[in-house]
């Protein structure tokens, strides 16, 4: 019954210039973000700009570039993953356990098992109407619960290093390479959307669900697709993981789900779908990264840490909101 | 007895002064002016009963008469005090309120609290509620209309019916706001009514009008003419008349409503020279049901416009949307071109050759932040790409074609299709369907919604020409006269059934009046 | 006049069932304290430990935290949001408190004010919440796993790295002192069911809760500000949280940070148990408390017939989608648009 009244669309409200303003300063809000931060730390610590530290960084942050880049598809149309962090711990856990059986295989295997997960959530969202947070919350219980339950709530010890190896090498002997892998990770992505229909299907179901569906678009598949994919990337984040800390344990990425939101929204994808990309990710990411590792270099207790992530977070999200979209905001 | 309004009256003494009173009122929106002149005169303890088409300015000049949209330029007297009305409260404050056409009560709290939420006066002291107070307050609202609800059942659990009690209920708690009599506003009260429950309603009416004055809109001109005492008509923004009710027929409001039929000439007889060979149908519906419909039966020949009319809560939005697998079925078979159509989802209908036009444009039919370009391709992949893979060049030029030859106006492919006018966005809409050339039957829920006669007039060309290339099509149409002007044969739904069919050949077409005898 | 020819046809139409008014318990409010009887049922005829009366107190006073928290989250969710709070405004208070009252770190020793203060931080943070919610229109899912972060850093900065070690009388006694065989906080969580109802069913607050979930834009619509409402649900429920660390510190003896993990979604699954629906307008206070008992006795009764207590995460997980889902089976449309 009661249907809103007032929300009736009043007018034609053309689109004008003014809305594009907002939208092209948030569109190099992270590059800019990027860029006064580097400055910063650099004013704040000469000694910052240097090789080392950079490439320490881009090795930190390549785990954190795969979770959002994953949890962007999902963003992108029009939902949230809230279980990639408790997903990436169980892979963690998986690849640990696996490891003396598989051999060189568990990577495949493990992200094939987190990809077929994410398909998991993704059917449950799509067949059973469920609100995607409600989904991926229920989801992150249930992983870590499983992960606690395998690994008998201790880390595991991987021993045989060579599987990981090849993410520890150094490309040109300067690129860690995983950040490499982080970045193929979004080129590719971001390239297959742009060559297929995906991109034009994905933002049209983040844009407007109801008139995608009308156009004939597979909404169904193309949200089980994102989520599949975000599974698949909490693997290979797991895996990375795995490399820098040779073991596996059920809480090991727990802390990345909230600098994975924060890089996904400061990047300035818009929570409500349709508008954003990998690339911005990427940036964020990057931006997150560098809070981290900078904030003690500016002499910033770690504990902030927490309270920044918090702020961007709600910050970020009240700048890239499409308001447009949502009559009331609950 | 037609009175022509355009005469504007005199301020006059308070005493005498009308309950209400609209001078002039001017609404633009962008592309569309709503209201373009009203005047309106509510007279004390009159039901007067507003008629016009869709489009024709109601609900807008509701709207502004309870504070949800604020006039360009006009003026509203209450009791000979010209007034501003900012808010819903505002109104209320001088005795004006409004029962929306879709309900607004909250489901789930009781009658009592819907009845005085938002003025609960003793009812609530320091936020604490007192439900015996409450309750008491409530009863007395319902007294007054003499409705027997039990105040403290859930809204939820009443009938519908019921539930409009509640709401004039309601809207009488604006009395407590002022000493004067006040002005109630009954929006299409009776669409979703029952013949039973309308009577219970036009009683209430008629016991308003003790000490009220009702403002009564309804699509059903009997019902007008039945219950009020005088009815004015609005036709496209512009008070065209008034008639006392118990003089006036039907027939001579729906002529003021629709005005003289020459203007409408541009679609007239424009099928003129379309070939007409009797074949098989191209689409064969047979005992189609679903949640608001039953037993539709409905052939749709290639190049035939089939137009299906009938009144708020026919059912023929859905019946539309069925075909296109957007709403579900329950029994019926559904034949296009010899093959079973697939009626499971979208994009079965979109395989098979099926194109939907959705009566809300703006959020079912085009997604407004990406390009002219990318909606214009975005049910026909294929059209494209190569393989899997999307050839923007090979996407330019096909866009490009069509925005010329539809002569769509945008400064390129490219602009984002929400800064693009209504008409254009809609024949982008249009051209979605049409850039792959495999579509077969179009469906087309109100194509011209919300469009200025321009547009209009250019959509009816391009629906038109496709007809004439064979492309049958299903079209609910915005008004009477759009449907007759651009069907070949009108189908009259009622009730969720499909009633009466009535042809309408060129040269031969029904007037609106033939049709509207058997809607209602 | 053209009347009375659609006389006949009205009769044909099929109408919806006529719902009868009803003012009480429907049977759809029965399920859950049904599925209580049943479960504790079934685990107290497979478990002779489950049965006994010790065990049962022991899952009342296992429930109080939950119960506090659940009375919180509940009036959000009633207007339709969602709340992740809880864990940083936990940990917030409870560190606040352990700080506040008699300590191994300070020289304070406040006692009942320092509880009150602890109280009020967690009412701040959760009108941080709300505010963010109506003035900056972030949604509220977004608003407080910000403000929950925010939680946690405030608790880590003020944990310093030594936990504090509570040694004031009354706070300990509160976990440990019994009355009629019930620790005193589950006497707490008792009376916090109580206010909660008396919120819920005489104030303008709890019924403008329920109403904003109903159908918000109708308070609009009768010249109700909504805005106020909600940040104050946002406050209140923050409070009951604050309190919840409060209790959590009681019943550690030192304030942690981590003393809020997982109590976010415990709560959401057992209020969504009990039969609170997520969209709002439907369930309260007395149907999270049955949640509250499902969801303990199930994690309690499965610790019982030897299930690893790892799985209690999972086994609510499992619950709260199955419930979402049940409750959005009935309303499923094709089209509708889930986000």
């Amino acid at each position: 019954m009661s249907t809103p009244v007032i929300t009736t669309p009043a007018a034609e409200a053309a689109v004008t210039g003014r809305a594009g303003v907002g939208r092209r300063l948030t569109s190099f809000m992270p590059v800019i973000a990027l860029v006064v931060l580097l400055a910063a730390l650099t004013v704040a610590d000469p000694g910052f700009l240097t090789l080392n530290s950079l490439t320490a960084a881009a090795r930190t942050s390549a785990p954190l570039v795969v979770l959002a880049a994953g949890a962007t598809l999902v963003v992108l149309c029009g939902g949230i993953d809230l279980s990639i962090a408790a997903l990436c711990s169980l892979a963690t856990v998986f690849f640990a356990l696996w490891l003396p059986d598989a051999g060189g295989l568990t990577t495949v295997a493990v992200i094939a098992a987190t990809a077929a997960i994410g398909a998991v959530q993704g059917v449950a969202h799509v067949l059973l109407r469920i609100p995607s947070f409600i989904v991926t919350l229920g989801g992150m219980s249930i992983f870590s619960a499983i992960a606690l339950v395998i690994s008998d709530a201790g880390p595991i010890r991987v021993v045989d290093r060579d599987a990981t190896h090849w993410l520890t090498l150094y490309v040109g002997g300067v690129v860690p390479m995983a950040f490499v892998v982080a970045l193929l990770v979004v080129v590719v992505v971001s390239l297959v959307l742009r060559l297929t229909p995906l991109e034009s299907w994905i933002r049209a179901t983040g844009y407007s669900e109801s008139a995608a569906r009308l156009a004939g678009a597979p909404v169904d598949v193309v949200k089980i697709a994102a989520f599949t994919v975000s599974g698949a990337c909490a693997g290979l984040a797991a895996v990375m993981l795995v490399s820098r800390n040779f073991s596996g344990s059920p809480t090991m990425a727990d802390n990345l789900l909230l600098p994975a939101v924060a890089a996904i929204v400061v990047g300035g994808t818009a929570i409500t779908g349709g508008h954003g990309s990998l690339w911005r990710s990427l940036a964020g990411a990057l931006v997150v990264t560098l809070l981290r590792v900078g904030l003690p270099i500016v002499g910033v207790p770690s504990a902030y840490e927490q309270i920044l992530y918090g702020a961007i977070i709600v910050a970020a999200v009240a700048l890239t909101l499409d308001r447009s979209k949502v009559l009331t905001i609950k | 007895m037609t009175t022509n309004l355009s005469r504007r009256p005199e301020p006059r003494v308070p005493a005498s002064a009308p309950a209400l009173e609209v001078r002039g009122l001017v609404k633009h929106y962008p592309g569309v002016k709503a209201l373009d002149g009203v005047d309106l005169v509510v007279r004390r303890n009159e039901v007067l009963g507003l008629a016009g088409e869709n489009g024709a300015g109601k609900s807008t000049l509701l709207k502004a008469l309870v504070g949800l949209v604020r006039p360009d330029a006009g003026e509203i007297w209450v009791r000979g005090e010209k007034v501003r009305l900012g808010s819903i409260t505002d109104a209320a404050n001088h005795g004006i309120g409004m029962v929306f056409q879709e309900q607004s009560l909250v489901p789930n709290l009781t009658a009592a609290e819907n009845i005085v939420l938002g003025s609960e006066g003793p009812g609530v002291r320091h936020g604490i509620y007192r439900w015996n107070t409450l309750r008491r307050l409530a009863q007395e609202q319902l007294d007054k209309i003499g409705s027997h609800i039990d105040p403290l059942a859930r809204t939820d659990s009443l009938t519908f019916a019921d539930r409009q009690m509640v709401e004039i209920a309601k809207v009488l708690r604006i009395e407590e706001r002022t000493s004067h009599p006040p002005v109630i506003i009954l929006d299409e009260p009776t669409s979703v009514l029952e013949s039973k429950e309308i009577e219970t309603l036009f009683t209430q009416v008629r016991r308003l009008r003790e000490f009220a004055s009702v403002v009564f809109v309804s699509h059903r001109l009997d019902e007008v003419l039945d219950v009020c005492d005088r009815v004015a008509v609005l036709r496209g923004g512009r008070s065209v008349g008034e008639v006392p009710a118990a003089e006036a027929a039907p027939a001579e409001l729906h002529r003021m409503m629709i005005g003289s039929t020459g203007s409408d000439d541009h679609y007239h007889g424009a099928a003129a020279e379309r070939r007409d060979e009797p074949r098989r149908p191209r689409l064969v519906v047979r005992g189609l049901s679903g949640r608001s419909f039953r037993d539709v039966d409905l052939d749709v020949h290639a190049g035939e416009i089939v137009g299906i009319v009938g009144v708020h809560g026919s059912g023929r939005e859905d019946v539309c949307r069925a075909l296109f697998g957007a709403e579900p079925t329950t029994a019926g078979d559904v034949v296009l071109d010899g093959e079973k159509l697939d009626l499971s989802g979208t994009r079965a209908a979109c395989a098979a050759g099926v194109g939907y036009v959705p009566a809300e444009r703006k959020t079912e039919g085009m997604v407004g932040p990406m390009s002219v370009a990318d909606n214009m391709t975005l049910t026909k992949q294929k059209s494209r790409c190569t393989g899997p893979v999307v050839r923007p060049g090979k996407q330019a030029k096909l866009v490009d074609g069509w925005i010329e030859r539809l002569s769509i106006r945008t400064p390129d492919r490219g602009t984002a299709i929400q800064r693009l006018s209504g008409g254009n966005q809609q024949k982008v809409v249009l051209a979605r369907w049409l850039v792959a050339g495999d579509v077969r039957l179009l469906l087309l829920d109100h194509p011209t919604r919300g469009l200025d006669v321009g547009a209009r007039s250019e959509v009816y060309r391009l629906l038109r020409e496709l007809a004439n290339q064979g492309v049958a099509m299903v079209l609910l149409a915005d008004s009477l006269e759009e449907a007759i002007g651009m069907s070949d044969r009108i189908v009259v739904m009622s009730d969720g059934r499909a009633t009466t069919e009535v042809a309408a050949p060129t040269g031969d077409k029904p007037t609106p009046l033939d049709l509207v005898k058997e809607m209602v | 006049m053209t009347v009375t020819s659609p006389a006949d046809a009205d009769l044909e139409v099929v109408h919806a069932r006529r719902p009868r008014p009803r003012r009480g318990v429907s049977l759809r409010d029965a399920g859950p304290p049904v599925a209580l009887v049943v479960v504790f049922g079934v685990f107290a005829a497979l478990s002779p430990g489950f049965r006994t009366l010790s065990n049962v107190q022991n899952v009342l006073d296992a429930a109080a935290v939950l119960t506090v928290v659940t009375c919180g989250i509940t009036f959000v969710l009633m207007m339709g949001s969602i709340d992740l709070s809880a864990p940083g405004i936990m940990g917030a208070s409870a560190i606040a408190v352990a700080l506040l009252v008699a300590n191994n770190r300070n020289d304070n020793d406040f006692g009942l004010l320092g509880v009150v203060v602890a109280v009020l931080l967690g009412a701040g943070l959760g009108c941080l919440s709300g505010l963010a919610l109506v003035t900056l229109k972030v949604p509220s899912f977004m608003t407080t796993l910000g403000i929950s972060a925010v939680g946690l850093g405030v608790a880590t900065l003020m944990f310093a790295g030594v936990q504090p070690n509570v040694s004031d009388r009354m706070l300990e006694g509160l976990a440990v002192e019994r009355f009629l065989g019930l620790a005193h906080l589950t006497w707490i969580a008792f009376a916090c069911v109580l206010v909660g109802w008396l919120v819920q069913r005489y104030s303008r607050l709890g019924r403008y809760a329920f109403a904003i979930g109903g159908a918000e834009e109708v308070l609009a619509l009768s010249g109700v500000r909504v805005a106020p409402y909600k940040v104050a649900v946002f406050t209140m429920a923050g409070a009951f949280y604050g309190l919840a660390g409060v209790m959590v510190t009681s019943q550690l003896g030192a304030g942690l940070v981590q003393a809020g993990k997982g109590y976010d979604f415990s709560a959401i699954a057992a209020a969504v148990v009990g039969g609170t629906l997520l969209i709002g307008g439907r369930g309260g206070i007395l149907h999270s408390a049955v949640g509250v008992l499902l969801v303990t006795v199930l994690t309690n009764g499965l610790v019982q017939i030897g299930v690893s207590p790892y799985w209690q995460g999972g086994v609510q997980g499992l619950i709260v989608v199955a419930a979402v889902a049940a409750a959005v089976i009935p309303q499923r449309r094709r089209n509708q648009v889930t986000k």
